[in-house]
């Protein structure tokens, strides 16, 4: 089936302010075929895409379409060559017809006027050809979002493209959704359409897939042909066999049973069925560790615990008391959240230092009457600064105005300020240079060793290994796998979240 | 398994309202000569709904792309007054002074068009901010007798007295909303421009995406409003056969309310211009019935109140409804 | 690399220019005590509105209701006062219903706003016309008047040779400035307004807090009609016409953003003084106040526009910081 090849990016070089991203990265997809795209967070799999669809420039290399040079300056530019990108956040319109937004912009006209039947004949067309479960005449309005994932791609075939990039296509997608959308991916590749498919899913790579490039640290680590796609074998290219032998990547886990319970979860299961019948404790001075895939119902989980979202069914208790669910009754019980999204859901980027440390806390601020004592105020948020090192260390410094590390620990030290039971941190370094994440996780450390509970959600591996002292991992709404006084590994932890069995991983 | 689709279903419930209205008010008001359901009335309803089903068109192009226009009464008065001066202090024949007050319409919907999508201003305070501008403008070029008191000037223009008539009862008013009407229907449905308009109102991000230059989709729609504000202007100009500066006092409700209970939604991407003229229909309906009913007119102003944030309550509920069962649907459907 | 902040000079600089262009363009008039008088009185009204209504633009919404409820309270008060004899005691009751009505229409506001989900602008929109309705039919649509001594001593009574609205707008200012300033509840507003999500993470009621900010915006409304009947010692359905402009422009030229989560009391009211010498100095200088709409109108243009650019800039200059954050 496999042909020719119609994409090659040659030796691509890539830094972003000295800091190299892409090293000698060699990438090549044939026509009509699957070619999976996989790597650990920061691997660099966004900028290599990034790079060929013309959102960013690369420093070096070159890039081939057909087997001639092109230099693709922007989207424009790769959609002329037939190169069609699916969006995950979706640009299809919802009051159009399916017909409506396949031609958006292109409609084909008589005169000043749409001519809805030639458009709608061709849209038809291009559904017939491919079999997707659409009609060109339906309100987009009444799609569900996999329905709406195909106009995207039918959008991109309408313009004759022979490569189709589908970055994390199943992120949002019911079950059936995505079979759907694999079936689909099938017929592609029966037509002759090339496809890169980028998933953080082994299992879709596993099933879908006829080539597998992955990357590690920005360059490449190995191109599997579709035989040699072994789930052990991928899991280990991925997180590299020296990495996991080496000292970070590989941790004895110690849980001291015999603490008392904190939190103790039961039977949680969500509205929306994103997790279901979750149930756990965390011990006091325990930081329990949460794996699994990016989707996986980890940040849904902790934000029911901590109320934002309501649990259809389930009971949490916080040191033997039954919590109600909202954020106010969980921080007067003694829960911190930091949440996962740090600049729309962390902090108040037009207010201070200040304010935001003493946002949570003005139960415990002094008052005078009804006035808040503006020096008690100013003096938490000075211990604040001091206890963390915020900086600048101006405690009337705007948040908004600050580095992602430094707005993180403004989000982690108005908790510190109380008298916390436990504290759960979603991703809590994303996007923070190396030497703010020490620090972050020195707090971590700090707090359990004064008996507040943690759970850290988090997508790092490296992370997971390296704070916690036990480890959950969830899988499609379920936790699978507990780690738990035993040696663990980064290649064990993925396995589990990717619903491998520890022995196809040795 | 078939659906009603959701433009079918608004539209029925639109239509409905006004049923029920006139019905209410045929068991009412009755239906002999000089009663409610008369034709003479029956006209003088579809008149009275013409200016601000015209000038609706427009705001509806507005609405579609998740605008507002606050200004369009404060922009009729000064298309009327310019010309009024022109008529005033001029020789100029009639047709030009019609095309200048076009091209004033149009002007005042480029300078709303700039603020909110040059400047950026969000739509309700640009265009409120703009409504006392063109009301001050109004004022300061009204004609004023050697005192500085303001004259009422009448315009007594052959041409223009005779655009307040038509052929016996169908006024050239009646004829003329329904010819912007259906333009506006046919932009709507059958161009580019049109579905542009719903892009940009259902997603700026993804209209972007698709390639359509958003800023000038917004501004074509602002001076398409200006250009339907002059024609309300010289017809309610030459109905009144005179230019005051109170022309259009609180006017700007009546397009947006007729949108709304057209099923014009206010967060943009739906909606047409036969919804909105359904919408006026209905406004003006309620106005006669109050007035034949000999209740004190300054109900109809709460009667709108209330029915304007019954219909987007509604509105609103029924969308999160909707959306649900799309999501629902599509979890479950699959392939099959 | 010295950085001047000119916004935090830039508002006593106006008023300073401003004063110095009247006295010279105006001397004798304009310098006169008397004058002075006029213009508190008239920058009591918008001082006592805006001190409410900030609470609102400060969680990112809007009024624009503020005339016609202005107008309904001031026919409230003046109705219910002859409906109960003309007493001391009746303008008591008058003045209590015309506030109650205020708080009712805030409530009806909040609970609308964030039940559904609508715009706060097409809320007040709709309601507008629904106070402006109200005040047409108690009042028959005529001009009621009040000269009950108790009563119209709240708009004109001097003391110490100021009118009563300035002491009004003085206690009224003060207790928002302390409830923003001072109070958990103020805190709340500006999270609220700065960043709902994170607001409502960090155990705010938000509902409660918009509900409750809206509700403060419609009780200094109705007082500001109460004034304005008092002052003029009469109600009428045009009661207050204009004021939703004078109010907005006062918060945006005091550096309120109308986008939410910044503007301080002080600023508003440093608004409110400009909008009162404005409307007090195109007086003198005998241009029709119809005319001041132009005026007001370019102000809020202007002030949003610049707001917005900054908002667009800011965000850029952070979306540039991340990136290099991130590589």
């Amino acid at each position: 089936m496999a042909g020719s090849t119609i994409l090659e990016a040659k030796n691509i070089y890539k830094s972003f302010s000295g800091v190299p991203v892409l090293q000698d990265v060699h990438f090549e997809v044939k026509a009509g075929e699957v070619h999976a795209l996989m790597g650990e967070n920061g691997a660099g799999k966004s900028t290599l895409i990034k790079i060929i669809t013309g959102v960013y420039s690369k420093d070096e290399g070159q890039i081939e379409w057909e087997g001639k040079p092109v230099e693709i300056r922007n989207y424009q530019d790769c959609q002329k060559l037939g190169v069609a990108c699916i969006y995950q956040e979706l640009s299809v319109i919802p009051p159009l017809t399916v017909a409506q937004n396949v031609f958006l912009g292109r409609e084909p006209r008589i005169g000043p006027f749409i001519n809805y039947a030639k458009m709608n004949k061709m849209t038809q067309e291009l559904i017939d050809r491919y079999q997707f479960p659409l009609k060109p005449t339906t309100v987009v309005d009444n799609l569900g979002i996999g329905q709406r994932q195909l106009i995207e791609i039918l959008k991109g075939l309408s313009q004759n493209s022979k490569l189709l990039i589908m970055d994390e296509p199943t992120a949002s997608l019911s079950g059936k959704e995505a079979e759907m959308l694999f079936k689909i991916i099938q017929k592609l590749r029966e037509q002759g359409v090339s496809i890169i498919y980028i998933s953080h899913r082994l299992e879709e790579v596993y099933m879908l897939s006829d080539r597998l490039t992955i990357l590690r640290d920005g360059k490449n680590a190995a191109v599997l042909e579709k035989e040699e796609i072994i789930p052990a074998k991928v899991i280990e290219t991925m997180i590299g066999k020296v990495v996991d032998e080496s000292a970070g990547s590989r941790k004895m886990l110690h849980s001291d049973d015999s603490a008392p319970v904190a939190l103790d979860v039961k039977g949680l299961t969500d509205a929306t069925d994103r997790f279901r019948n979750i149930s756990f404790q965390v011990h006091k001075g325990e930081i329990l560790g949460f794996g699994g895939l990016i989707g996986a119902g980890r940040t849904e989980v902790v934000r029911a615990i901590y109320g934002i979202d309501k649990a259809a069914a389930g009971e949490v208790t916080l040191d033997g008391k039954k919590l109600s669910p909202s954020p106010k009754a969980s921080i007067r019980a003694g829960i911190g959240f930091v949440p996962e999204d740090r600049r729309n859901q962390g902090f108040i980027p037009l207010l201070s230092t200040t304010k935001n440390v003493a946002l949570t806390n003005y139960d415990i601020v002094k008052k005078n009457g009804l006035a808040i004592s503006d020096g008690d105020e100013l003096d938490m948020s000075k211990r604040a600064i001091q206890a963390i090192d915020i900086r600048p260390s101006d405690p009337d410094k705007q948040v908004g105005v600050m580095s992602g590390g430094n707005q993180q620990k403004v989000v982690l030290g108005k908790w510190l300020m109380r008298d916390l039971k436990l504290l759960i941190v979603d991703e809590p370094t994303a996007g923070i240079d190396v030497g703010a994440k020490d620090e972050i996780y020195s707090i971590l450390e700090k707090l359990a060793s004064e008996g507040v509970a943690v759970i850290v959600v988090t997508s790092d591996l490296q992370e997971l290994l390296r704070v916690s002292h036990r480890i959950l991992v969830m899988r499609k709404g379920d936790i699978v796998r507990e780690f738990k006084n035993e040696e663990v590994t980064q290649s064990k932890v993925l396995a589990a979240g990717q619903g491998v069995t520890e022995e196809e991983a040795k | 398994m078939k659906k009603m689709n959701q433009t079918t279903m608004r539209r029925l419930i639109s239509v409905g309202m006004l049923a029920v209205l006139v019905i209410l008010f045929t068991i009412l008001a009755g239906a002999g000569k000089g009663n409610f359901l008369h034709f003479d009335n029956l006209i003088e309803i579809v008149r009275d709904a013409s200016i601000p089903a015209i000038i609706g068109v427009g705001v509806t192009f507005i609405i579609i792309t998740a605008g507002i226009d606050l200004s369009t009464g404060s922009a009729m008065a000064l298309v009327g007054m310019v010309m009024a001066n022109i008529y005033e202090y001029t020789l100029w024949p009639f047709k030009v002074m019609v095309l200048c007050g076009i091209l004033v319409g149009i002007l005042c919907g480029l300078i709303n068009g700039i603020i909110v999508a040059k400047l950026h201003v969000p739509e309700f305070i640009g265009t409120l901010a703009t409504m006392s501008v063109y009301r001050a403008l109004t004022y300061i070029i009204a004609i004023k007798d050697a005192n500085g008191v303001i004259q009422s000037e009448p315009m007594t223009h052959s041409q223009y007295v005779w655009l307040g008539y038509g052929i016996g009862k169908f006024y050239y008013l009646i004829m003329v909303m329904l010819v912007v009407v259906v333009i506006g229907q046919i932009i709507l449905r059958y161009t580019r421009y049109g579905t542009n308009l719903y892009s940009v109102g259902a997603s700026k991000k993804a209209a972007t995406l698709s390639g359509i230059n958003v800023e000038r989709v917004q501004m074509v729609a602002y001076i398409f409003t200006g250009f339907t504000v002059a024609i309300g202007a010289i017809f309610t100009t030459a109905r009144l056969q005179s230019a005051t500066t109170a022309i259009g006092t609180n006017f700007e409700f009546n397009p947006i309310a007729a949108a709304v209970v057209g099923g014009v939604a206010l967060s943009g991407g739906s909606g047409d211009v036969i919804g909105t003229l359904i919408g006026a229909l209905f406004m003006a309906t309620l106005e006669n019935g109050v007035r034949k009913l000999d209740m004190n007119t300054s109900y109809q102003y709460i009667i709108k109140g209330i029915i304007i944030i019954a219909v987007v309550i509604f509105d609103a509920v029924y969308k999160s409804r909707i959306d649900k069962a799309a999501k629902e649907q599509g979890a479950k459907e699959g392939l099959e | 690399m010295k950085n001047i902040n000119w916004g935090k000079y830039s508002k006593p600089i106006i008023l300073v220019v401003f004063i110095i262009l009247l006295s010279i363009l105006r001397p004798k008039a304009f310098l006169s005590l008397n004058n002075f008088s006029n213009v508190l009185w008239s920058v009591s009204v918008i001082g006592i509105m805006v001190s409410g209504t900030i609470f609102v633009f400060l969680i990112g919404g809007i009024d624009l209701s503020i005339a016609t409820l202005c107008a309904f309270s001031a026919v409230v008060v003046v109705e219910v006062t002859h409906y109960l004899g003309d007493t001391p005691k009746a303008v008591a009751i008058g003045v209590a219903a015309a506030l109650a009505v205020g708080l009712l229409a805030g409530l009806l506001h909040g609970i609308i706003i964030t039940t559904f989900h609508i715009p706060a602008f097409l809320v007040t929109f709709a309601t507008q016309s629904i106070f402006l309705g109200l005040a047409m039919v108690f009042t028959n649509n005529k001009i009621v008047s009040c000269t009950v001594p108790a009563f119209t001593a709240i708009g004109s009574r001097k003391i110490l040779g100021f009118p009563m609205p300035v002491y009004f707008m003085i206690v009224i200012a003060v207790i928002s400035w302390f409830v923003l300033r001072k109070t958990v509840f103020g805190r709340y507003v500006y999270a609220v307004g700065g960043n709902e999500t994170a607001a409502a993470i960090s155990g705010i009621n938000t509902r409660r807090s918009a509900i409750m900010c809206y509700m403060i915006s419609g009780l200094t409304t109705a007082l500001g009609g109460i004034v304005l009947a008092s002052m003029t010692q009469q109600a009428s359905s045009s009661t207050g016409a204009g004021y939703t402009n004078d109010v907005i422009t006062a918060g945006v030229i005091g550096g309120v953003s109308l986008l939410g989560g910044e503007g301080t009391v002080t600023g508003a009211i440093f608004g409110a003084v400009l909008m009162g010498l404005l409307n007090n100095g195109l007086n003198l200088l005998s241009v029709p106040s119809t005319h001041a709409g132009l005026v007001k109108g370019l102000v809020i243009i202007v002030a949003v526009a610049f707001d917005a650019m900054q908002h667009a800039d800011q965000s850029r200059k952070k979306v540039k910081k991340v990136k290099k954050a991130q590589a």
